[in-house]
């Protein structure tokens, strides 16, 4: 079958310089993490390995099954951009897997580097923090994979494993620790979003002579809105929109200051970030006794 | 003394081996528990239909259909023709043999013929497309290697080498009746037998378990029921915080540390 885009040859190396930016100290401890890189970092990654394997089926069996078929190799996107051999899926996982053979199989003890074993070392670290995170977790390689092996759980599994060990990017853990302070990820404070809201509503009446709500912390509404990123301050017509379908419907609505956004990066995290921000969407449909979440994203 | 290894020894061993070995991943798998909901969609929304998922997945792969239409090719001759291979040498351990075994002889025999081709694809292919090379381990050349060897080594007992089959079918029947007795037969037939206990050593230590992994995928055998609850068995409850809302105090002391910290 005729690929409809070229597949590139390998280049071994292509994007090895393209690493994301370290997390900074004060947004790891705002996500209850390491504030840096620990001591014994080696120990605490092959600690939450261990527990990672435990506690999810699929990383364990992905571990084991994978034939090395090359069927998800030319499915990723990041291969397909860069030809970084370590951007394929299975070699990819590989950089996970090497570090469980040799710690956690018996045939990777006995025969170490001859099985794909390898030791847990600097160089494979900075390896796994390159391509772990050139991974979108897209999921697209499960789709080809005659195992319906994930690609995206592996990766998950060794951000958890680095983070454990204090080990995270600064893009992914400064969202989540704006999420934590401001109850978005864009970093909106409360009064800007009560600010905006009114300025919508303003903007409405001046516009199309509408008398409409932006209803802020209301407590008793019916619905929770929590629209998607940028709803609010980008694409505006979005959230006018929101305002005149429940104005329409005779439904009362209102945002939260505490959670005012749908988008979870504590997927790139962790798990307990993972449901951490999720759950505060609970928690502020509980503070405003509203009957019904509606939440974008 | 090897001959009482490798007849007598050599194959309750292995069977032990691998009986034990894939159980044990079976279990190791089957213990540990799925989290999340991770299903590869579409997928179907009844236990029926992931059955039929699971059955199609495994007679005809198409996933890989969908992705690499000569893997796709080449896997599965390879995997039919294993299949027929394998269920024409039931004659050998069942009697009286079934109609059904009979009945498959000479299929059985022509696949015996053909099955060294797709795995000889399958090795070039694994050499030629440098993708695959990249990641390709001792492990992996190993597994066709052995196949290959197998595979061969049959056929030319079947062609040129001709065993005594009276001879290696009271053997068989011996060793299932748990009696075994040390048979004469060419020693291209013992490297075979030989071949094959080992390939049943290495195969729960092995990716070839990949052959009973696709029935425990967590994105393969889960349902798309969407409506009902997922739940984890190992959640934990994360803090609760009644009102982490902002008051206005706490906004303007933030609003002049920031602007404290832009003077510096």
């Amino acid at each position: 079958m005729r690929a409809p885009f070229p597949i590139p040859a390998l280049r071994v190396g292509a994007s090895q310089h393209q690493r994301c930016h370290p997390a900074k100290q004060k947004d790891m401890v705002k996500v209850n993490l390491p504030p840096e890189r620990a001591k014994d970092w080696k120990e605490a990654m092959l600690k939450k390995m261990a527990e990672v394997l435990d506690k999810y089926r699929s990383v364990r069996l992905f571990m084991d099954i994978c034939v090395k078929c090359g069927a998800c190799a030319d499915k990723c996107q990041f291969f397909l951009g860069t030809g970084d051999p370590k951007n394929m899926p299975m070699a990819r996982a590989d950089l996970f897997r090497k570090v469980y053979k040799r710690y956690f199989t018996l045939g990777g003890k006995i025969w170490g580097r001859a099985n794909g074993a390898e030791e847990l070392t600097e160089s494979v670290l900075q390896d796994w923090y390159t391509y772990f995170y050139q991974c979108s977790e897209c999921r697209r390689c499960s789709v080809f994979c005659p195992y319906g092996i994930d690609t995206a759980e592996i990766t998950m599994a060794a951000r958890e494993v680095m983070a454990a060990a204090g080990i995270a990017t600064k893009y992914v853990t400064e969202v989540v620790a704006k999420v934590y302070d401001t109850g978005n990820n864009l970093g909106i404070w409360p009064p800007a979003w009560k600010d905006n809201c009114s300025f919508l509503e303003e903007d409405l009446k001046d516009t199309e002579g509408l008398d409409l709500k932006f209803p802020v912390d209301e407590v008793g509404a019916e619905v929770l809105l929590v629209p998607p990123s940028a709803d609010n301050f980008v694409n505006t017509n979005t959230m006018i929109g929101y305002a005149k379908m429940f104005h329409a419907a005779g439904i009362s609505w209102t945002t939260s200051t505490y959670c005012n956004e749908g988008g979870n990066f504590g997927l790139f995290l962790d798990y307990a970030n993972l449901k951490k921000v999720n759950n505060r969407i609970l928690e502020a449909a509980r503070d405003l006794k509203v009957k019904k979440i509606y939440w974008g994203e | 003394m090897a001959e009482k290894f490798l007849f007598i020894l050599l194959p309750y061993l292995s069977a032990a081996v691998f009986l034990i070995g894939v159980l044990y991943r079976f279990w190791v798998w089957g213990r540990t528990p799925v989290p999340l909901r991770i299903v590869t969609t579409p997928a179907p929304r009844t236990r029926g239909g992931v059955i039929w998922r699971l059955i199609g997945d495994a007679l005809w792969f198409p996933s890989l259909f969908k992705g690499d239409r000569f893997l796709w090719a080449a896997g599965l001759a390879f995997h039919i023709l294993l299949w027929l291979v394998l269920l024409r040498h039931l004659r050998y351990f069942l009697y009286p043999v079934p109609g059904w075994v009979e009945g498959i002889q000479t299929l059985g025999l022509y696949a015996g013929y053909l099955i060294p081709i797709p795995l000889a694809l399958l090795f070039a292919r694994r050499l030629a497309d440098e993708k695959v090379l990249y990641v390709s381990i001792l492990g992996d050349y190993f597994s066709l290697f052995l196949l290959l060897a197998i595979t061969l080594s049959g056929t030319l007992l079947r062609v040129f080498f001709r065993t005594y089959l009276v001879e290696v079918k009271a053997y068989a029947l011996s060793l299932v009746h748990l009696q075994p007795v040390i048979p004469q037969v060419h020693w291209l037939f013992e490297l075979h037998f030989f071949l094959v206990m080992l390939l049943l050593i290495y195969f729960p230590f092995s990716n070839l378990m990949h052959s009973g992994g696709l029935f425990w995928s967590p994105t393969r055998n889960q349902r798309a029921n969407f409506e009902t609850r997922f739940v984890n068995p190992w959640d934990f409850p994360v803090a609760y915080n009644p009102r982490n809302l902002w008051p206005p105090e706490k906004y303007h002391q933030a609003l002049a540390e920031s602007k404290e910290g832009k003077k510096e």
